[in-house]
């Protein structure tokens, strides 16, 4: 069988002729601010990770719509497209700089932090500033969106001033001398466009970052963010900085895979981090003191009765994967020995991939993503409370049991 | 902007490369990973049924009488009565395989030659229905009592008959009527009972079948030695509750 021309090929560059035709914006964009700059603030989204909040799933990029359930009702985020009408796209620079370092948008709207401009206060003045000429160069969406569903008197957006004055100090990172450029360049992503800590940094009262808990993990949409401080026991002690720089890269490593929250991350942003920006994560990382505070829990005895029944659970429906050790296999069965989530003092996440199961995340890299069936249906709250309180408490795992009261609640919680 | 020139080449390709993308969305939206949900754990969905959900309490009382002597209890295992078949057996009737529906159902239905196997336009629902009023009505007429109010070996006896063809019913041949029977008793006294029969795990206690395992990798180093697992289904097992004590001599030679 001969051909003329190979279909693929035909197909692949009947795609690129429609792609590669700017839109008239675009070619604004580039020529007010440089094909160099556009580009670079390409790069600061990425690490920025705006999509993952402002492309809802099946929706335009950018475009907003994706909705965030809190105890105060929904944040929608918002289109961010260079619309004129519903985007972005009348701002200026100087405005849309405030909205990104200091929670002002347009109109002089207060924003919600679920924006994490607190992190974002971090950035340079010329971060700041490509970004703007990346998302002005975007395709522009129409799509409306109604941002607020929170309840009285969260609705009322002036609210966020009083929230600002008790846990916003606007305030760019400051580079330590004393540090390597490497470990001030990690400082920055972590601290700045990464926003790491909107998740992994313990929550105040009035949901403001806890200084005291900076990194040290949190609860976070029925999932644990884990410790990733460097911290020996709670923290990423036992990763190497080759061990979080394939994690951030294709989303597994020799201990474990992406799943929750953190999928995202690795999916638009992590992934395409380049590989010096990911060894600088990975060394400002390490050298962050774990600083909770908080005592770790002794393991339970093997004669306890729940590790006993949890021992035999485990032994007839987990170690086929997991295997006896709680090692697991690299890249496929995650290590249950040692992980952050698994030793977390509060067992959210083990019992959300009980539960309900998950699917990991798969990369170009790592294209696998292999799933953890729900064992919802299978086992009684009094089993996984077991097993659970097992896994916490073997392969020289320490955390707290786990009640069969704390699995009927984590089940009513996700349950569909 | 200059304007182009529509070639007959130029044409051509365009539509080819439209009609291979238009293709390969089709293409793409088939090979795509099947969906993940939470709490996707495909439960059989009779695993969840109470009470009776076919039968009527006297055609379930009918076959309970058959069953417990199909599967008598002896000193190996309770009979197939007590281990639960006739759940097992109206929780088939009331899902997809009481009407057969994975199976050709159209006919047209001839009498086949042995070899072509089953040629009955009756699914298994109207094989018990029809069956077992048949067997009934048989017995009230040659044995004055229902088939469930007949001593044992009356019950055998008729059980042989119907086995071989001795007696004629009503609606259905004795023979197809009898080999349903027996082999849903078997699957009941067999299957995992999550289905609602082999309670308790009765038959794999009796034949040492240690349940559904994954692998048996941590005892490949002791070959050999029996290993005398307690039997788990796929709900587990008594092996699950804190105060379940091991037992302490074998049942059975390993």
């Amino acid at each position: 069988m001969t051909h003329a021309f190979s279909p693929i090929s035909v197909a692949a560059g009947f795609a690129a002729l429609i792609l590669s035709v700017p839109t008239a914006s675009a070619q604004q964009t580039y020529e007010r601010f440089g094909f160099a700059q556009t580009e670079r603030g390409r790069y600061i989204a990425i690490l920025g990770d705006c999509a993952a909040c402002h492309t809802a799933p099946g929706g335009a990029p950018l475009a907003g719509g994706l909705r965030f359930e809190t105890p105060v009702g929904a944040i929608i985020s918002s289109n961010i497209t260079p619309d004129r009408e519903n985007g972005i796209g009348k701002m200026t620079l100087k405005e849309f700089d405030a909205a990104m370092r200091e929670g002002i948008g347009q109109g002089g709207k207060r924003l919600y932090p679920a924006m994490p401009y607190p992190a974002f206060s971090n950035m340079t003045d010329e971060d700041i500033a490509d970004l703007y000429a990346w998302i002005m160069a975007q395709q522009p969406a129409p799509a409306q969106i109604n941002s607020n569903e929170l309840k009285f008197p969260f609705d009322i957006r002036t609210g966020m001033i009083a929230w600002n004055m008790i846990n916003f100090k606007p305030d760019a990172f400051k580079p330590d001398p004393a540090q390597s450029a490497e470990w001030n360049r990690g400082g920055y992503i972590v601290e700045g466009p990464g926003h790491c800590g909107a998740c992994h940094s313990g929550k105040t009262i009035t949901m403001g970052d806890k200084s005291s808990e900076h990194l040290t993990g949190a609860i976070i949409e029925n999932w644990v963010a884990p410790n990733i401080t460097g911290d020996a026991e709670a923290g990423l002690g036992a990763w190497e900085e080759q061990d979080i720089i394939a994690y951030l890269k294709t989303g597994a490593n020799r201990f474990d895979i992406a799943s929750g929250g953190m999928m995202d991350v690795i999916r638009h942003s992590s992934r395409m981090w380049t590989d010096g920006d990911l060894k600088a994560v990975a060394v400002y990382l390490k050298s962050q003191p774990g600083r909770s505070g908080k005592p770790l829990a002794a393991a339970l005895p093997e004669t306890d009765m729940r590790m006993q029944a949890g021992a035999r659970i485990y032994k007839d429906r987990c170690s086929a994967c997991h295997f006896d050790n709680g090692e697991g296999y690299p890249g496929l069965f995650p290590s249950l020995a040692g992980a952050g989530s698994v030793n977390a003092e509060e067992p959210t996440s083990v019992l959300h991939v009980v539960l309900a199961g998950s699917r990991a995340v798969a990369t170009p890299a790592a294209p696998t993503g292999p799933a953890m069936p729900s064992l919802g249906w299978a086992l009684s709250d009094n089993d996984i409370a077991n097993v659970v309180t097992y896994v916490r408490n073997a392969f020289g795992n320490t955390a707290a049991p786990v009640s069969t009261e704390q699995v009927a609640t984590a089940r009513a919680a996700l349950q569909p | 902007m200059k304007s182009r020139r529509m070639t007959r080449r130029g044409l051509l390709t365009t539509a080819a490369g439209a009609a291979l993308l238009l293709g390969f969305g089709k293409v793409s939206a088939q090979e795509s990973r099947p969906v993940w949900m939470p709490f996707d754990g495909f439960p059989p969905a009779d695993s969840m049924a109470e009470g009776l959900q076919f039968l009527t309490p006297d055609e379930a009382r009918t076959v309970g009488a058959i069953v417990e002597r199909l599967i008598p209890a002896d000193a190996l295992s309770p009979s197939g009565k007590d281990a639960g078949c006739v759940d097992f057996i109206d929780r088939q009737l009331s899902g997809p395989y009481g009407v057969f529906s994975g199976q050709y159902r159209e006919g047209p239905f001839q009498d086949g030659t042995p070899m072509q196997g089953d040629q009955s336009p009756l699914d298994a629902r109207q094989r018990y229905r029809l069956g077992l009023a048949a067997l009934d009505g048989w017995c009230r007429a040659n044995a004055q009592a229902a088939f469930a109010d007949l001593p044992e070996d009356r019950r055998d006896a008729i059980l042989a008959d119907l086995e071989t063809g001795k007696i004629t019913l009503d609606g259905i041949p004795a023979e197809l009527f009898f080999e349903q029977v027996l082999a849903n008793t078997m699957e009941g006294f067999f299957a995992d009972p999550i289905h609602g029969g082999n309670k308790d795990m009765v038959s794999w206690r009796m034949l040492g079948f240690p349940g559904a395992r994954y692998d048996y990798l941590d005892s490949l180093d002791i070959a050999g030695t029996p290993l005398r697992l307690d039997p788990i289904g796929l709900k587990g097992g008594p092996s699950w509750s804190a105060d379940w004590v091991p037992p302490s001599a074998p049942a059975r030679k390993g």
